[in-house]
């Protein structure tokens, strides 16, 4: 598309001032440089202007300006993505729906609450917390990332091994469609007549339109908790107890692991009290009644020691648990202290795949020359393998995007997924064809033609850029179509 | 039907594989005879199939137990019945990953036997097990009790391999319990009635078995009183996975000695010492709210429960789905029965209530169409004021033709027309039968 003149700059932003108000949007350069990326801060783009509505009103109003003057539009939360999704692909509107974060409702004899998509995910259970009630998916990012974000990501989170993912706790969505319509998906009650649109709108990655409100199950919160930590001096005797623990029947409600370099890290930076010379430590979370609890308990603690774990034991009480935890949250924030940078995989693999998968993530990383920390969650293979790099040395970033590469061809290999709960986004686009079939592709245009026919709709995300579908193992270091056109680095 | 489009149709499966003229008895729905029944055995022939029901412009009926056939608007016109049922293979179960891989054309019984053998099920309990197949379940949503903690086949669904109306393949999701690459194909597909395209294959998560399952009824005078327990039920720490509402009709047809009035059946799994305090709980819990002795039921009663409604009233004159909030659960009933009984009708209501998903039945003899649409619009009108929806399950085709059997999606309706438009442009699959003129 074209670069806006000044002039025609200057009279849409009155356009867009008249519909959000003189303090809600951004156009100087330096302040759009906030909203240039997300949290993978690889690829960066500049928007024409970043809005801030607050209501589905104003929305609509923006979609319907945006699609008048042909510019592209991408909605934005919290901007803790980690695969470019909420890049602003080729200039445009970034609609911040960070203004909109009220509960609206909460009714708990029917478990349910309505919410605005600004709303960050954890300050929901805060909400509900005191009448013992929570949000179930809980992503690492929960502190900042918004519920709007979740929708479009269909985000996970550790728990999600027992309690599922975003889709399985959404019940409605108010959607401002790409052409400007306010339409309801789904509603409070289950079933709803016809296709089931929250489900395909869930995880669409911003590509079918923008959430405005949001009906979600509330769960109570389980009356007792138990937490084990297991340590192992072989990462294969770790990866051996995640299966040991599914094969006798034990359902989690977590189960993470962690390695050396990881704790490590992560005990240099704040000291949880993991062992640092352990290869690798699980941490297994059961919940529900107090009752059968000491038994299941036991059980876990015999799988890990049958698999071969040196040291297993449960938290004495919530502090000891909340510190394990913190070590496993913080763990992104430690690697900042050991490396200037990295990136974060989010590939998928059957289960029963993990010690061999393991085995050749090591490998991967160290034939390009890296560093990498695995910590992820075990129990339904879902890996993130966390490559170390120095963006300063020359050729380094690049071998990075190679050793990626190769890790989302392996998940594929042994019949996983590219990616778990992080999106395709702009970042894994050109990978699609790894899992995907050009019919399988073509699929899924069609069902996006149905939502989003003009395409402006945050373009450029979740579909290969190249035209030849049936090319498979994609280029990594090929600019993407956005990098050629000057509209974004890749840093 | 074109002499040579049956040809065509032997060529792919087999003489053998077509059946026509008066072997079609079994393939009738509501009176209406498909032009033929054909019985692919491989995804390649089941695109053969497609592609040439496509070409002649006939359109194509998926089948897979027949358990869900007459649900839905009467078709349009008549066509091609696809049946699943020589692709009924287990393809693939690797317990260490609590996930199979099955033909659609599998019926339920037959897949939970196979993994039982393995100790792990899948978490879903539709009625009629040995009939209704897994292709048939997810194009119509079915679901039991115990989706109450499992929920349904949306929550358990992980891929799917779909022939299109084109006759392509084209699969969905993958094989990995979590997994966000691409649009969540599979979840278009469940509840979709066959109009998308012909689901050959799926993916699922299962579980472990629970090492115990106890079923408990719980007996009130009034159903009311039945509601209250259900709140006070769903507020406590209890982990239940079925709650079941039954007014006196249906509680009676479950034959489990409950008494009239109204029956609170509640089930619970996981280890022995879990199930038998949890059962003690729900008792202590029920007694200060009129519930009287609370019984173990056998477990023959789990497949009774869904059906229950309609079994009590025998051959129902119509059935229906409300969909209502869990708290609107006893009211609705309450409410609905009264409305019936004003215009003659004996009715009989069970319900999932946890998740408020309430059946309904009605009888009278005779049942004369008008007043029988005028109770069904009502019904409607009581789901629709509480922000709900309703379905109508099971009717005549005169009653049909005075009351939708679905309701109006409303602005989404334009949305889920735009996806048929895209997926099935010459609309071939299973034509009218749902939402929106769909």
């Amino acid at each position: 598309m074209a670069v806006l003149t000044e002039s025609r700059k200057a009279s849409l932003r009155r356009e867009l001032e008249a519909i959000v108000g003189a303090g809600a949007v951004l156009a100087d350069p330096d302040e759009l440089l906030v909203y240039e990326s997300d949290g993978l801060t690889l690829l960066r783009a500049l928007a024409d202007f970043v809005v801030f509505p607050v209501s589905a009103e104003q929305v609509s109003a923006l979609v319907r300006l945006a699609n008048r003057e042909s510019l592209p539009f991408v909605a934005r939360g919290a901007g803790t993505g980690l695969s470019g999704g909420c890049l602003p692909a080729e200039g445009g509107l970034v609609i911040s729906l960070m203004r909109m974060n009220r509960v609206l409702e909460v009714d708990y004899d029917n478990q349910l609450a309505v919410v605005e998509p600004g709303l960050v995910n954890l300050h929901l259970s805060w909400t509900v917390g005191a009448r013992g009630y929570y949000y179930a998916p809980d992503p690492s990012s929960q502190q900042a990332c918004t519920l709007g974000g979740n929708i479009a990501n269909n985000s996970g989170g550790p728990h999600t091994l027992k309690y599922g993912v975003t889709t399985n706790h959404v019940l409605g969505l108010e959607v401002v469609l790409p052409d400007g319509e306010i339409v309801w998906l789904g509603g409070r009650t289950r079933a709803r007549a016809g296709y089931d649109l929250v489900g395909v709108f869930v995880g669409s990655e911003g590509t079918f339109g923008i959430a405005t409100k949001i009906v979600v199950r509330l769960l109570r919160k389980p009356p007792a908790v138990k937490t084990v930590l297991a340590v192992f001096d072989a990462i294969d005797h770790a990866s051996a107890a995640v299966s040991a623990i599914i094969a006798r029947g034990l359902v989690p409600a977590a189960v993470e692991m962690i390695d050396q370099l990881t704790i490590q890290a992560v005990e240099d930076a704040f000291g949880c009290g993991y062992p640092r010379d352990a290869a690798a430590a699980l941490l297994v979370e059961l919940d529900g009644l107090p009752f059968g609890m000491e038994a299941q308990a036991a059980r876990i603690v015999q799988a890990c020691r049958d698999a071969g774990a040196r040291e297993v034991r449960t938290a004495r009480d919530e502090a000891e648990r909340q510190l394990l935890w913190k070590g496993r949250k913080s763990a992104f924030g430690a690697y900042g202290r050991i490396s200037p940078a990295y990136m974060v995989m989010d590939g998928v693999i059957p289960r029963t795949k993990l010690p061999y998968v393991l085995r050749r993530v090591n490998e991967i990383v160290a034939a390009h020359g890296l560093r990498v920390g695995n910590v992820f969650h075990a129990g339904d293979g879902n890996l993130h393998p966390n490559i170390l790099y120095d963006p300063r040395r020359p050729g380094e970033e690049a071998r990075v995007v190679a050793a990626g590469a190769a890790i989302m061809r392996l998940c594929a290999e042994v019949g996983g997924s590219i990616s778990g709960e992080h999106g395709i986004g702009l970042e894994k686009s050109d990978f699609m064809p790894l899992i995907f079939s050009a019919a399988d592709l073509a699929l899924m245009q069609r069902l996006k033609r149905a939502f989003n026919p003009t395409g402006l709709c945050n373009p450029g995300k979740i579909f290969p850029t190249s035209k030849s579908c049936a090319e498979v193992g994609p280029v990594a270091s090929r600019p993407h179509a956005i990098e050629e056109k000057g509209l974004a680095q890749r840093f | 039907m074109q002499d040579a489009l049956l040809d065509g149709l032997r060529g792919v499966v087999g003489p053998a594989n077509v059946r026509t003229g008066i072997e079609l008895g079994p393939w009738v729905v509501e009176g209406r005879t498909p032009d033929a029944a054909v019985f692919p055995a491989s995804t390649e022939e089941v695109a053969g199939v497609v592609a040439l029901a496509a070409e002649a412009d006939v359109p194509v009926v998926p089948w897979g137990g027949g358990t869900a056939a007459a649900v839905g608007s009467p078709a349009a016109r008549t066509g091609l019945v696809l049946g699943l049922s020589r692709m009924s293979r287990l393809v693939e179960h690797e317990p260490g990953d609590l996930t199979a891989t099955v033909e659609a054309g599998i019926t339920v019984a037959a897949l939970q036997a196979a993994l039982a053998g393995r100790g792990q099920w899948l978490s879903l309990d539709p009625p009629d097990a040995e009939r209704a197949t897994l292709g048939g379940v997810l194009a119509a949503d079915a679901s039991g009790p115990r989706r109450h903690l499992y929920g349904t086949a949306r929550d358990l669904l992980i891929g799917v391999a779909v022939v299109t109306a084109e006759g392509a393949f084209v699969r969905g999701g993958g094989k990995v319990v979590k997994n966000v690459a691409g649009y969540d194909l599979p979840k278009l597909f469940i509840g979709s009635y066959g109009t998308l395209g012909v689901v050959v294959e799926a993916t699922l998560r299962l579980r472990p078995l629970p090492e115990a399952e106890r079923l408990v009824g719980v007996s009130f005078d009034r159903l009311k009183d039945a509601g209250a327990a259900v709140r006070a039920l769903l507020a406590s720490d209890l982990i239940p996975n079925a709650v079941e509402l039954l007014d006196g009709a249906a509680a009676a047809a479950l034959g489990a000695g409950v008494a009239p009035g109204a029956a609170l059946v509640v089930g619970f799994d996981g280890l022995e010492e879990q199930v038998a305090w949890q059962c003690e709980e729900l008792a202590r819990l029920c007694a200060p709210l009129g519930g009287r002795e609370a019984r173990a039921l056998p477990p023959e009663t789990w497949p009774r429960l869904a059906p229950a409604a309609r079994a009590a009233l025998g051959l129902p004159a119509a059935t229906m789905t409300l969909t209502v909030l869990p708290m609107q659960v006893a009211e609705t009933m309450e409410q609905g029965a009264n409305a019936a009984r004003a215009r003659g009708f004996v009715t009989a209501w069970a319900a999932h209530a946890g998740v408020g998903v309430v059946s309904a039945a009605l009888a009278a003899e005779p049942a004369p169409p008008g007043p029988l649409a005028a109770v069904l619009a009502e019904w409607r009108e009581m789901a629709h004021a509480g922000g709900g929806q309703a379905t109508l399950e099971w009717a005549p085709l005169a009653v049909k033709a005075q009351v939708p059997v679905w309701d109006d999606p409303g602005a989404a309706g334009r949305l889920m027309q735009g996806i048929k438009r895209e997926l099935d442009p010459r609309n071939i699959l299973n034509p009218g039968r749902f939402v929106a003129g769909i």
